[in-house]
């Protein structure tokens, strides 16, 4: 029987793009997720109207 | 714990593939397309495991309510439904040179395709029911159910006259099989199974980092 080596490799090749595209999505899930996270740690920490990282000089207690 | 199941995983993959092409033999009626069987056969037993695991965490989940038993079924179900794929479509390609046809509806093949059809309906009414918790409930009931088919493929080629080949090491008595060829078939399923074990616990972790977002 000819070893037909071509069908050897598309299974195999398959079974990397399938196995590779699911761990890829995964993957993508975290990111995601990580940036949601990242972005709900900056909105409870707003940024000031100057964007400056300093709190606003009203804002800032008097010097003792 | 996950990254290091990841980094195993390839590492037993490299030794799956070595022992699949570079020490087991060409197979002497059926040549190298033979060496599918490497890939095709762990992939269904993964898929099995897959399925078991998801089955008692929807048995659990029923019983107790627990959400990580939840997350822990639909992470089983959907990399078992992975695995089934990779099954299905390499049997597929290992038919067309073998058989002389890509498919055809014999009863291990059919009540394959039933199994699989029923596992992605699993994963869309994960997604339909709004309500979490009323999906989860009728996902454990439809994972339970169609993990119980799992016994009538598997005994499928005893039952009815079918074109597949009866089980060459799932069955009652020692194998048939050469010890090299057994050799590489084990390997490939212990590589496998961890990058299955990998999956789900991956998975298992999206998903209730997803349960934290939306609370």
């Amino acid at each position: 029987m000819p070893d037909n080596w071509g069908f050897v490799a598309a299974a195999y090749g398959l079974a990397a793009v399938v196995f590779g595209g699911y761990w890829r999505w995964l993957r993508g899930r975290e990111r995601e997720l990580a940036a949601l996270r990242a972005g709900r740690t900056i909105r409870s920490h707003p940024p000031s109207r100057t964007a400056h990282p300093r709190p606003e000089p009203g804002s800032r207690a008097p010097l003792q | 714990m996950v990254t290091v199941l990841g980094w195993l995983a390839a590492v037993a993959i490299v030794v799956g593939l070595a022992m699949g092409f570079g020490m087991a033999p060409r197979e002497v009626t059926q040549g190298n397309v033979q060496r599918i069987m490497y890939l095709h056969v762990p992939a269904v037993w993964v898929a099995y495991l897959a399925f078991t695991v998801g089955f008692v965490a929807s048995v659990v989940y029923l019983a107790r309510r627990r959400e990580a038993a939840d997350r822990l079924a639909h992470a089983a179900c959907e990399v078992g439904t992975v695995f089934l794929g990779v099954n299905i479509a390499t049997g597929a390609i290992w038919g067309k040179p073998t058989w002389g046809t890509w498919w055809t509806w014999d009863a291990r093949l059919t009540s394959v395709a039933v199994v699989f059809v029923m596992f992605l309906a699993y994963l869309l009414l994960r997604q339909a029911v709004e309500d979490r918790e009323r999906g989860a409930r009728y996902a454990a009931v439809l994972g339970i159910v169609a993990a119980l088919n799992i016994p009538l493929v598997h005994f499928s080629v005893y039952w009815w006259r079918t074109l597949h080949q009866p089980p060459s090491l799932l069955k009652p008595g020692a194998s048939t099989m050469p010890p090299i060829i057994l050799a590489a078939l084990l390997v490939n399923f212990g590589a496998l199974a961890i990058l299955g074990a990998y999956f789900i616990a991956r998975r298992a972790r999206v998903l209730a980092g997803e349960a934290e977002a939306m609370a």
